[in-house]
Protein backbone atom coordinates (compact mmCIF):
# COMPACT_ATOMS: atom_id res chain seq x y z
CA UNK A 1 0.00 0.00 0.00
CA UNK A 2 2.56 2.51 1.05
CA UNK A 3 4.72 1.77 -1.98
CA UNK A 4 2.20 2.97 -4.55
CA UNK A 5 3.48 6.27 -5.92
CA UNK A 6 1.26 9.20 -5.19
CA UNK A 7 0.00 10.99 -8.29
CA UNK A 8 1.92 14.29 -8.73
CA UNK A 9 2.16 15.07 -5.00
CA UNK A 10 -1.16 16.70 -4.32
CA UNK A 11 -0.64 19.36 -1.69
CA UNK A 12 -2.98 19.05 1.27
CA UNK A 13 -5.64 21.68 1.02
CA UNK A 14 -5.06 24.69 3.22
CA UNK A 15 -7.74 25.04 5.88
CA UNK A 16 -9.90 28.06 5.13
CA UNK A 17 -9.63 30.87 7.68
CA UNK A 18 -12.72 31.29 9.76
CA UNK A 19 -15.19 34.06 9.05
CA UNK A 20 -14.23 35.63 12.36
CA UNK A 21 -10.63 36.06 11.21
CA UNK A 22 -11.75 37.96 8.11
CA UNK A 23 -13.99 40.19 10.19
CA UNK A 24 -11.14 40.86 12.62
CA UNK A 25 -8.60 41.73 9.92
CA UNK A 26 -11.00 43.96 7.99
CA UNK A 27 -12.17 45.57 11.22
CA UNK A 28 -8.61 46.34 12.36
CA UNK A 29 -7.70 47.69 8.92
CA UNK A 30 -10.73 49.99 8.95
CA UNK A 31 -9.89 51.11 12.46
CA UNK A 32 -6.31 51.87 11.41
CA UNK A 33 -7.43 53.96 8.44
CA UNK A 34 -10.00 55.76 10.56
CA UNK A 35 -7.47 56.46 13.32
CA UNK A 36 -4.91 57.68 10.79
CA UNK A 37 -7.42 60.15 9.36
CA UNK A 38 -8.38 61.35 12.82
CA UNK A 39 -4.81 62.34 13.67
CA UNK A 40 -3.88 63.87 10.26
CA UNK A 41 -1.59 61.06 9.11
CA UNK A 42 0.64 62.49 6.34
CA UNK A 43 2.98 60.43 4.20
CA UNK A 44 4.92 63.60 3.41
CA UNK A 45 6.15 63.81 7.01
CA UNK A 46 8.35 60.77 6.47
CA UNK A 47 10.28 62.90 3.94
CA UNK A 48 10.00 66.28 5.69
CA UNK A 49 11.43 64.66 8.80
CA UNK A 50 14.85 64.45 7.15
CA UNK A 51 14.82 67.66 5.10
CA UNK A 52 13.69 70.04 7.81
CA UNK A 53 15.70 73.31 7.42
CA UNK A 54 15.78 73.58 11.23
CA UNK A 55 18.19 70.66 11.49
CA UNK A 56 20.95 72.99 10.26
CA UNK A 57 20.62 74.93 13.51
CA UNK A 58 21.47 71.85 15.57
CA UNK A 59 25.07 71.96 14.37
CA UNK A 60 27.85 72.58 15.37
CA UNK A 61 27.50 71.63 19.03
CA UNK A 62 29.03 74.26 21.35
CA UNK A 63 30.93 71.74 23.45
CA UNK A 64 32.54 74.35 25.71
CA UNK A 65 29.05 75.45 26.79
CA UNK A 66 27.73 71.90 27.13
CA UNK A 67 30.69 70.60 29.11
CA UNK A 68 30.77 73.62 31.40
CA UNK A 69 30.10 72.38 34.90
CA UNK A 70 27.39 74.87 35.78
CA UNK A 71 25.32 74.49 32.64
CA UNK A 72 24.69 70.77 32.33
CA UNK A 73 26.72 68.77 34.81
CA UNK A 74 24.89 69.87 37.96
CA UNK A 75 21.51 69.07 36.51
CA UNK A 76 22.82 65.72 35.38
CA UNK A 77 23.94 64.92 38.94
CA UNK A 78 20.45 65.83 40.12
CA UNK A 79 19.01 63.39 37.57
CA UNK A 80 21.16 60.62 39.01
CA UNK A 81 20.23 61.51 42.55
CA UNK A 82 16.53 61.40 41.73
CA UNK A 83 16.89 58.02 40.03
CA UNK A 84 19.04 56.49 42.78
CA UNK A 85 16.94 57.50 45.73
CA UNK A 86 13.63 56.62 44.09
CA UNK A 87 14.98 53.22 43.06
CA UNK A 88 16.24 52.47 46.57
CA UNK A 89 13.04 53.57 48.31
CA UNK A 90 10.66 52.15 45.68
CA UNK A 91 12.36 48.76 45.52
CA UNK A 92 12.68 48.41 49.30
CA UNK A 93 8.95 49.03 49.71
CA UNK A 94 8.27 46.65 46.85
CA UNK A 95 9.65 43.65 48.73
CA UNK A 96 6.92 43.36 51.39
CA UNK A 97 4.18 44.70 49.11
CA UNK A 98 5.18 42.31 46.33
CA UNK A 99 4.84 39.38 48.74
CA UNK A 100 1.45 40.69 49.84
CA UNK A 101 0.34 40.83 46.20
CA UNK A 102 1.10 37.20 45.38
CA UNK A 103 -1.46 34.44 45.95
CA UNK A 104 1.32 32.24 47.31
CA UNK A 105 2.58 34.51 50.06
CA UNK A 106 -0.23 36.95 50.78
CA UNK A 107 -1.08 36.96 54.50
CA UNK A 108 -4.83 37.19 53.84
CA UNK A 109 -7.39 37.87 51.11
CA UNK A 110 -8.18 41.51 52.00
CA UNK A 111 -4.47 42.47 51.87
CA UNK A 112 -4.11 40.61 48.57
CA UNK A 113 -6.99 42.40 46.87
CA UNK A 114 -6.33 45.79 48.41
CA UNK A 115 -2.66 45.94 47.37
CA UNK A 116 -3.44 44.48 43.97
CA UNK A 117 -6.18 46.99 43.13
CA UNK A 118 -4.28 50.01 44.47
CA UNK A 119 -1.08 49.06 42.64
CA UNK A 120 -2.90 48.47 39.35
CA UNK A 121 -4.45 51.92 39.57
CA UNK A 122 -1.11 53.52 40.46
CA UNK A 123 0.54 51.79 37.52
CA UNK A 124 -2.17 53.00 35.14
CA UNK A 125 -0.95 56.60 35.58
CA UNK A 126 2.29 57.06 33.61
CA UNK A 127 5.43 58.30 35.40
CA UNK A 128 5.41 61.77 33.88
CA UNK A 129 1.78 62.35 34.79
CA UNK A 130 2.77 61.47 38.37
CA UNK A 131 5.52 64.03 37.97
CA UNK A 132 3.14 66.71 36.79
CA UNK A 133 0.60 65.88 39.52
CA UNK A 134 3.19 65.97 42.30
CA UNK A 135 4.74 69.17 41.01
CA UNK A 136 1.31 70.74 41.41
CA UNK A 137 0.81 69.18 44.83
CA UNK A 138 4.19 69.77 46.52
CA UNK A 139 5.93 72.32 44.33
CA UNK A 140 8.40 72.49 41.47
CA UNK A 141 11.73 70.72 41.88
CA UNK A 142 13.62 67.50 42.25
CA UNK A 143 11.71 66.58 45.40
CA UNK A 144 8.45 66.17 43.49
CA UNK A 145 10.24 64.22 40.79
CA UNK A 146 11.68 61.85 43.38
CA UNK A 147 8.24 61.19 44.81
CA UNK A 148 6.82 60.57 41.36
CA UNK A 149 9.50 58.06 40.40
CA UNK A 150 9.36 56.37 43.80
CA UNK A 151 5.63 55.80 43.45
CA UNK A 152 5.88 54.64 39.87
CA UNK A 153 8.88 52.36 40.35
CA UNK A 154 7.13 50.80 43.34
CA UNK A 155 4.14 50.03 41.14
CA UNK A 156 6.22 48.54 38.32
CA UNK A 157 8.42 46.60 40.70
CA UNK A 158 5.59 44.95 42.63
CA UNK A 159 3.98 43.79 39.41
CA UNK A 160 7.14 42.12 38.13
CA UNK A 161 8.11 40.78 41.52
CA UNK A 162 4.72 39.43 42.57
CA UNK A 163 4.45 37.51 39.31
CA UNK A 164 7.81 35.90 40.01
CA UNK A 165 6.63 34.97 43.50
CA UNK A 166 3.48 33.49 41.98
CA UNK A 167 5.64 31.19 39.89
CA UNK A 168 7.88 30.17 42.82
CA UNK A 169 7.95 26.62 44.15
CA UNK A 170 5.24 26.31 46.88
CA UNK A 171 6.69 23.21 48.54
CA UNK A 172 9.40 24.83 50.71
CA UNK A 173 6.76 27.21 52.06
CA UNK A 174 4.51 24.29 52.89
CA UNK A 175 7.39 22.61 54.67
CA UNK A 176 8.17 25.75 56.65
CA UNK A 177 4.53 26.06 57.68
CA UNK A 178 4.30 22.38 58.56
CA UNK A 179 7.33 22.86 60.80
CA UNK A 180 5.37 25.53 62.64
CA UNK A 181 6.86 28.69 61.09
CA UNK A 182 4.84 31.86 61.41
CA UNK A 183 3.92 33.67 58.20
CA UNK A 184 6.75 36.19 57.87
CA UNK A 185 9.66 33.90 58.88
CA UNK A 186 8.25 31.13 56.68
CA UNK A 187 8.13 33.41 53.64
CA UNK A 188 11.56 34.81 54.41
CA UNK A 189 13.27 31.43 54.67
CA UNK A 190 11.27 29.42 52.12
CA UNK A 191 10.40 31.83 49.32
CA UNK A 192 12.77 34.79 49.50
CA UNK A 193 15.97 32.86 48.63
CA UNK A 194 14.34 31.51 45.48
CA UNK A 195 13.06 34.83 44.16
CA UNK A 196 15.84 37.13 45.38
CA UNK A 197 18.01 36.96 42.23
CA UNK A 198 14.98 37.94 40.15
CA UNK A 199 14.27 40.74 42.60
CA UNK A 200 17.75 42.18 42.14
CA UNK A 201 17.47 41.84 38.36
CA UNK A 202 14.15 43.71 38.38
CA UNK A 203 15.60 46.37 40.66
CA UNK A 204 18.36 47.01 38.14
CA UNK A 205 15.78 47.15 35.37
CA UNK A 206 13.71 49.64 37.38
CA UNK A 207 16.85 51.72 37.95
CA UNK A 208 17.30 51.82 34.19
CA UNK A 209 13.68 52.92 33.75
CA UNK A 210 14.16 55.58 36.41
CA UNK A 211 17.27 57.00 34.73
CA UNK A 212 15.36 57.25 31.47
CA UNK A 213 12.35 58.82 33.16
CA UNK A 214 14.39 61.26 35.23
CA UNK A 215 16.05 62.56 32.08
CA UNK A 216 12.69 63.88 30.91
CA UNK A 217 11.04 64.67 34.26
CA UNK A 218 12.36 68.21 34.00
CA UNK A 219 10.02 68.86 31.09
CA UNK A 220 7.18 69.00 33.62
CA UNK A 221 9.19 70.91 36.21
CA UNK A 222 10.23 67.94 38.33
CA UNK A 223 13.97 68.53 38.32
CA UNK A 224 16.96 66.98 36.60
CA UNK A 225 18.50 67.49 33.20
CA UNK A 226 15.10 67.80 31.51
CA UNK A 227 14.88 71.27 33.06
CA UNK A 228 17.89 72.37 30.98
CA UNK A 229 16.45 70.69 27.87
CA UNK A 230 13.23 72.63 28.33
CA UNK A 231 14.99 76.01 28.76
CA UNK A 232 17.24 75.52 25.76
CA UNK A 233 14.32 74.40 23.62
CA UNK A 234 12.14 77.34 24.55
CA UNK A 235 15.00 79.73 23.78
CA UNK A 236 15.67 77.95 20.46
CA UNK A 237 19.29 77.06 21.28
CA UNK A 238 19.07 73.90 19.24
CA UNK A 239 22.85 73.40 19.04
CA UNK A 240 23.11 73.29 22.84
CA UNK A 241 20.07 71.00 22.88
CA UNK A 242 21.81 68.51 20.61
CA UNK A 243 24.86 68.52 22.88
CA UNK A 244 22.69 67.68 25.90
CA UNK A 245 20.86 64.99 23.95
CA UNK A 246 24.15 63.36 22.97
CA UNK A 247 25.21 63.25 26.62
CA UNK A 248 21.84 61.76 27.63
CA UNK A 249 22.19 59.20 24.88
CA UNK A 250 25.64 58.11 26.04
CA UNK A 251 24.45 57.79 29.65
CA UNK A 252 21.45 55.66 28.72
CA UNK A 253 23.59 53.35 26.59
CA UNK A 254 26.26 52.93 29.28
CA UNK A 255 23.76 52.28 32.07
CA UNK A 256 21.88 49.80 29.94
CA UNK A 257 24.99 47.82 29.00
CA UNK A 258 26.02 47.75 32.62
CA UNK A 259 22.63 46.63 33.89
CA UNK A 260 22.15 44.02 31.17
CA UNK A 261 25.57 42.53 31.96
CA UNK A 262 24.74 42.18 35.65
CA UNK A 263 21.24 40.87 34.99
CA UNK A 264 22.57 38.20 32.66
CA UNK A 265 24.80 36.90 35.44
CA UNK A 266 21.95 36.93 37.95
CA UNK A 267 19.22 35.06 36.11
CA UNK B 1 30.57 10.90 58.30
CA UNK B 2 29.76 8.24 60.86
CA UNK B 3 30.46 10.66 63.69
CA UNK B 4 27.70 13.01 62.68
CA UNK B 5 25.28 10.15 62.20
CA UNK B 6 25.94 8.98 65.73
CA UNK B 7 25.78 12.42 67.27
CA UNK B 8 22.52 13.39 65.63
CA UNK B 9 20.18 12.06 68.32
CA UNK B 10 22.02 14.05 70.98
CA UNK B 11 21.83 17.22 68.95
CA UNK B 12 18.14 16.78 68.26
CA UNK B 13 17.33 18.11 71.72
CA UNK B 14 18.60 21.52 70.76
CA UNK B 15 17.52 23.36 67.63
CA UNK B 16 19.99 22.54 64.86
CA UNK B 17 22.25 25.49 64.25
CA UNK B 18 22.05 26.95 60.79
CA UNK B 19 24.99 26.34 58.49
CA UNK B 20 27.26 29.36 58.31
CA UNK B 21 27.15 31.19 54.99
CA UNK B 22 30.51 31.13 53.20
CA UNK B 23 32.70 34.02 54.47
CA UNK B 24 32.97 35.62 51.04
CA UNK B 25 29.19 36.02 50.76
CA UNK B 26 29.05 38.09 53.93
CA UNK B 27 31.71 40.50 52.67
CA UNK B 28 29.83 40.87 49.40
CA UNK B 29 26.59 41.62 51.19
CA UNK B 30 28.25 44.17 53.44
CA UNK B 31 29.93 45.78 50.46
CA UNK B 32 26.72 46.07 48.47
CA UNK B 33 24.80 47.39 51.47
CA UNK B 34 27.51 49.99 52.02
CA UNK B 35 27.38 51.11 48.38
CA UNK B 36 23.60 51.43 48.56
CA UNK B 37 23.73 53.43 51.79
CA UNK B 38 26.41 55.77 50.46
CA UNK B 39 24.55 56.26 47.18
CA UNK B 40 21.31 56.88 49.05
CA UNK B 41 22.83 59.42 51.42
CA UNK B 42 24.65 61.21 48.61
CA UNK B 43 21.41 61.41 46.61
CA UNK B 44 19.55 62.66 49.63
CA UNK B 45 21.95 65.58 50.13
CA UNK B 46 21.35 66.65 46.53
CA UNK B 47 17.60 66.78 46.91
CA UNK B 48 17.62 69.81 49.14
CA UNK B 49 14.72 68.50 51.18
CA UNK B 50 14.36 68.34 54.95
CA UNK B 51 12.77 65.51 56.90
CA UNK B 52 9.87 67.84 57.49
CA UNK B 53 9.31 68.13 53.74
CA UNK B 54 9.17 64.37 53.48
CA UNK B 55 6.67 64.09 56.30
CA UNK B 56 4.50 66.88 54.94
CA UNK B 57 4.47 65.68 51.32
CA UNK B 58 1.91 62.86 51.72
CA UNK B 59 -0.41 65.28 53.53
CA UNK B 60 -0.14 67.82 50.74
CA UNK B 61 -0.77 65.14 48.13
CA UNK B 62 -3.75 63.89 50.09
CA UNK B 63 -5.21 67.41 50.29
CA UNK B 64 -5.15 67.58 46.51
CA UNK B 65 -6.76 64.18 46.20
CA UNK B 66 -9.50 65.38 48.55
CA UNK B 67 -10.05 68.45 46.40
CA UNK B 68 -10.47 66.21 43.36
CA UNK B 69 -13.59 64.71 44.86
CA UNK B 70 -16.23 64.69 43.47
CA UNK B 71 -14.76 64.51 39.95
CA UNK B 72 -16.33 67.02 37.55
CA UNK B 73 -17.06 64.67 34.68
CA UNK B 74 -19.65 66.94 33.12
CA UNK B 75 -17.29 69.90 32.78
CA UNK B 76 -14.48 67.94 31.11
CA UNK B 77 -16.82 65.99 28.84
CA UNK B 78 -18.28 69.31 27.68
CA UNK B 79 -14.72 70.34 26.79
CA UNK B 80 -14.36 67.25 24.61
CA UNK B 81 -12.32 65.05 26.93
CA UNK B 82 -13.87 61.87 25.54
CA UNK B 83 -12.66 62.83 22.09
CA UNK B 84 -9.20 63.48 23.55
CA UNK B 85 -9.15 60.03 25.16
CA UNK B 86 -9.90 58.50 21.77
CA UNK B 87 -7.27 60.72 20.19
CA UNK B 88 -4.72 59.24 22.61
CA UNK B 89 -5.83 55.77 21.57
CA UNK B 90 -5.49 56.63 17.87
CA UNK B 91 -2.02 58.07 18.49
CA UNK B 92 -0.95 54.90 20.30
CA UNK B 93 -2.46 52.63 17.65
CA UNK B 94 -0.95 54.42 14.65
CA UNK B 95 2.38 54.68 16.46
CA UNK B 96 2.35 50.95 17.11
CA UNK B 97 1.42 50.25 13.47
CA UNK B 98 4.28 52.43 12.18
CA UNK B 99 6.67 50.70 14.57
CA UNK B 100 5.45 47.22 13.65
CA UNK B 101 5.49 47.74 9.89
CA UNK B 102 8.97 49.25 9.82
CA UNK B 103 10.56 47.00 12.45
CA UNK B 104 9.28 43.64 11.19
CA UNK B 105 11.24 43.42 7.93
CA UNK B 106 14.27 45.13 9.50
CA UNK B 107 14.42 42.60 12.33
CA UNK B 108 15.11 39.79 9.83
CA UNK B 109 18.10 41.74 8.59
CA UNK B 110 19.31 42.26 12.15
CA UNK B 111 19.17 38.66 13.41
CA UNK B 112 22.53 36.91 13.67
CA UNK B 113 21.27 33.53 12.46
CA UNK B 114 19.79 34.71 9.15
CA UNK B 115 21.53 37.97 8.20
CA UNK B 116 25.11 38.71 7.11
CA UNK B 117 27.32 40.74 9.46
CA UNK B 118 27.47 43.69 7.09
CA UNK B 119 23.71 44.16 7.44
CA UNK B 120 23.02 43.15 10.98
CA UNK B 121 25.59 45.33 12.72
CA UNK B 122 24.29 48.66 11.36
CA UNK B 123 20.68 47.58 11.89
CA UNK B 124 21.27 46.62 15.51
CA UNK B 125 23.08 49.90 16.07
CA UNK B 126 20.07 51.68 14.61
CA UNK B 127 17.67 49.84 16.96
CA UNK B 128 19.83 50.58 19.99
CA UNK B 129 20.30 54.21 19.05
CA UNK B 130 16.57 54.76 18.60
CA UNK B 131 15.80 53.03 21.88
CA UNK B 132 18.14 55.27 23.82
CA UNK B 133 16.27 58.49 22.98
CA UNK B 134 13.12 58.99 25.08
CA UNK B 135 9.83 59.31 23.18
CA UNK B 136 9.20 62.69 24.70
CA UNK B 137 12.44 64.04 23.25
CA UNK B 138 11.66 62.57 19.83
CA UNK B 139 8.24 64.21 19.95
CA UNK B 140 9.78 67.51 20.99
CA UNK B 141 12.07 67.46 17.95
CA UNK B 142 9.34 66.30 15.58
CA UNK B 143 7.02 69.10 16.64
CA UNK B 144 9.44 71.48 14.93
CA UNK B 145 8.91 69.51 11.70
CA UNK B 146 5.24 68.50 11.58
CA UNK B 147 3.80 71.06 13.97
CA UNK B 148 1.86 70.69 17.22
CA UNK B 149 -0.78 68.00 17.31
CA UNK B 150 -1.44 64.28 17.50
CA UNK B 151 0.45 63.42 14.31
CA UNK B 152 3.77 64.50 15.87
CA UNK B 153 2.98 62.26 18.84
CA UNK B 154 2.09 59.27 16.67
CA UNK B 155 5.23 59.69 14.61
CA UNK B 156 7.39 59.95 17.74
CA UNK B 157 5.82 56.85 19.27
CA UNK B 158 6.19 55.06 15.94
CA UNK B 159 9.89 55.88 15.63
CA UNK B 160 10.62 54.87 19.20
CA UNK B 161 8.66 51.63 18.73
CA UNK B 162 10.82 50.75 15.72
CA UNK B 163 13.76 50.51 18.11
CA UNK B 164 12.07 48.54 20.87
CA UNK B 165 10.04 46.23 18.63
CA UNK B 166 13.04 45.71 16.37
CA UNK B 167 15.19 44.57 19.28
CA UNK B 168 12.54 42.19 20.60
CA UNK B 169 11.64 40.71 17.19
CA UNK B 170 15.32 40.18 16.41
CA UNK B 171 15.70 38.22 19.63
CA UNK B 172 12.65 36.09 18.79
CA UNK B 173 14.12 35.30 15.37
CA UNK B 174 17.46 34.42 16.91
CA UNK B 175 15.93 31.86 19.27
CA UNK B 176 13.83 30.17 16.57
CA UNK B 177 14.18 26.58 15.34
CA UNK B 178 16.60 26.07 12.42
CA UNK B 179 14.90 22.89 11.17
CA UNK B 180 12.29 24.47 8.89
CA UNK B 181 14.93 26.75 7.33
CA UNK B 182 17.18 23.79 6.56
CA UNK B 183 14.27 21.91 5.03
CA UNK B 184 13.49 24.80 2.71
CA UNK B 185 17.16 25.16 1.71
CA UNK B 186 17.23 21.42 0.97
CA UNK B 187 14.16 21.80 -1.22
CA UNK B 188 15.92 24.59 -3.13
CA UNK B 189 14.30 27.63 -1.58
CA UNK B 190 16.11 30.98 -1.64
CA UNK B 191 16.58 33.38 1.28
CA UNK B 192 13.21 35.13 0.88
CA UNK B 193 11.35 31.83 0.63
CA UNK B 194 13.19 30.54 3.68
CA UNK B 195 12.07 33.57 5.66
CA UNK B 196 8.54 33.56 4.36
CA UNK B 197 7.78 29.84 4.85
CA UNK B 198 10.33 28.80 7.47
CA UNK B 199 10.69 31.79 9.77
CA UNK B 200 7.58 33.96 9.67
CA UNK B 201 5.16 31.18 10.73
CA UNK B 202 7.42 30.35 13.67
CA UNK B 203 7.92 33.82 15.04
CA UNK B 204 4.70 35.60 14.12
CA UNK B 205 2.64 34.68 17.23
CA UNK B 206 5.34 35.87 19.63
CA UNK B 207 6.11 38.96 17.58
CA UNK B 208 2.44 39.95 17.39
CA UNK B 209 2.30 39.41 21.14
CA UNK B 210 5.09 41.95 21.48
CA UNK B 211 3.24 44.37 19.19
CA UNK B 212 0.23 44.21 21.46
CA UNK B 213 2.42 44.61 24.52
CA UNK B 214 4.01 47.65 22.92
CA UNK B 215 0.53 49.00 22.19
CA UNK B 216 -0.23 48.84 25.91
CA UNK B 217 2.96 50.77 26.65
CA UNK B 218 2.23 53.26 23.87
CA UNK B 219 -1.21 54.01 25.29
CA UNK B 220 0.54 55.22 28.45
CA UNK B 221 3.13 57.11 26.40
CA UNK B 222 0.47 58.86 24.34
CA UNK B 223 -1.26 60.01 27.51
CA UNK B 224 2.04 61.67 28.47
CA UNK B 225 2.79 63.25 25.09
CA UNK B 226 0.02 65.78 25.56
CA UNK B 227 2.24 67.40 28.20
CA UNK B 228 4.34 68.92 25.43
CA UNK B 229 1.50 69.54 22.98
CA UNK B 230 1.66 66.35 20.95
CA UNK B 231 -2.05 65.60 21.15
CA UNK B 232 -4.27 63.43 23.29
CA UNK B 233 -5.60 63.58 26.81
CA UNK B 234 -2.33 64.77 28.40
CA UNK B 235 -2.90 68.32 27.14
CA UNK B 236 -6.28 68.45 28.83
CA UNK B 237 -4.78 67.23 32.10
CA UNK B 238 -2.04 69.86 31.97
CA UNK B 239 -4.37 72.76 31.32
CA UNK B 240 -6.69 71.69 34.13
CA UNK B 241 -3.73 71.26 36.49
CA UNK B 242 -2.30 74.64 35.57
CA UNK B 243 -5.58 76.32 36.42
CA UNK B 244 -5.78 74.15 39.54
CA UNK B 245 -9.28 72.93 38.65
CA UNK B 246 -8.93 69.87 40.81
CA UNK B 247 -12.40 68.31 40.33
CA UNK B 248 -11.74 68.42 36.57
CA UNK B 249 -8.27 66.95 37.10
CA UNK B 250 -9.84 64.11 39.06
CA UNK B 251 -12.28 63.41 36.24
CA UNK B 252 -9.52 63.38 33.59
CA UNK B 253 -7.32 61.15 35.74
CA UNK B 254 -10.14 58.65 36.22
CA UNK B 255 -10.69 58.63 32.47
CA UNK B 256 -6.98 57.98 31.83
CA UNK B 257 -6.93 55.16 34.40
CA UNK B 258 -10.04 53.60 32.84
CA UNK B 259 -8.58 53.83 29.35
CA UNK B 260 -5.29 52.22 30.38
CA UNK B 261 -6.94 49.43 32.37
CA UNK B 262 -9.47 48.65 29.61
CA UNK B 263 -6.75 48.50 26.94
CA UNK B 264 -4.52 46.36 29.18
CA UNK B 265 -7.35 43.90 29.72
CA UNK B 266 -8.33 43.62 26.05
CA UNK B 267 -4.75 43.41 24.86
CA UNK B 268 -3.76 40.93 27.57
CA UNK B 269 -6.67 38.72 26.54
CA UNK B 270 -5.67 38.96 22.87
CA UNK B 271 -2.04 38.15 23.68
CA UNK B 272 -2.94 35.05 25.64
CA UNK B 273 -5.35 34.00 22.91
CA UNK B 274 -2.64 34.38 20.23
CA UNK B 275 -0.03 32.43 22.17
CA UNK B 276 -2.26 29.76 23.68
CA UNK B 277 -4.67 29.34 20.74
CA UNK B 278 -8.44 28.98 20.97
CA UNK B 279 -8.68 25.33 21.97
CA UNK B 280 -6.60 25.18 25.11
CA UNK B 281 -7.63 26.60 28.40
CA UNK B 282 -5.34 29.18 29.94
CA UNK B 283 -3.50 27.22 32.62
CA UNK B 284 -1.04 27.96 35.35
CA UNK B 285 1.63 28.63 32.77
CA UNK B 286 -0.05 31.93 32.13
CA UNK B 287 1.77 33.76 34.88
CA UNK B 288 5.18 32.42 34.00
CA UNK B 289 4.55 33.31 30.39
CA UNK B 290 3.69 36.86 31.31
CA UNK B 291 6.82 37.02 33.40
CA UNK B 292 8.78 35.67 30.46
CA UNK B 293 7.31 38.23 28.15
CA UNK B 294 7.95 41.11 30.50
CA UNK B 295 11.28 39.80 31.78
CA UNK B 296 12.53 39.67 28.21
CA UNK B 297 11.78 43.32 27.73
CA UNK B 298 15.14 44.33 29.15
CA UNK B 299 15.55 48.01 28.52
CA UNK B 300 12.66 48.37 26.17
CA UNK B 301 10.80 50.55 28.64
CA UNK B 302 7.89 49.17 30.55
CA UNK B 303 6.49 52.65 30.91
Amino acid sequence: MSETALPAAARPRKPRPRLGSYVLVVGLACFTVFAARQIDFRWSSFVDMWTNPLWGRFWPVPWDWVLNRRNVFDALIETFQIAIISTIVGCSLALPIGFAMSKLTSPNAPTFWFTRIVMNIVRAIPDLLWGKLLVTAIGIGAFAGTWALTIFSLAVMVKLFSETVDAADPLPLEAARAAGGRHTPAVRTAVLPEVFPAYVAYALYVFELNIRASLVLGLVGAGGIGRIVETQRSTFNFDRLLGILIIMFVIVVIIEQFSVAIRKRLV
Amino acid sequence: MTDTAVELPNDAEQPASRPEPPPGARNWRLGIALVLVVAGVWSWTGLDATLQDVLEAPGKALDIVKEMWPPAFKAVIDRGAVGKIFESLYVAWIGTMIGAIISFPLSFLGANNVAPVALRVPIRLLFNAIRAVPELIVAMLLITVVGLGPWAGALAIGLHSVGTLGKLSTEVIETSDEGPLEAISAAGGNWVEKMRWGMVPQVLPTVVGYWLFRFEINVRASAVLGLIGAGGIGGELVSQLNFRNFPEVGAVLLMVITMVLVIDTISGFARRRIIAGSGRKIDDDETSRTVGLIGDLGGSGLT
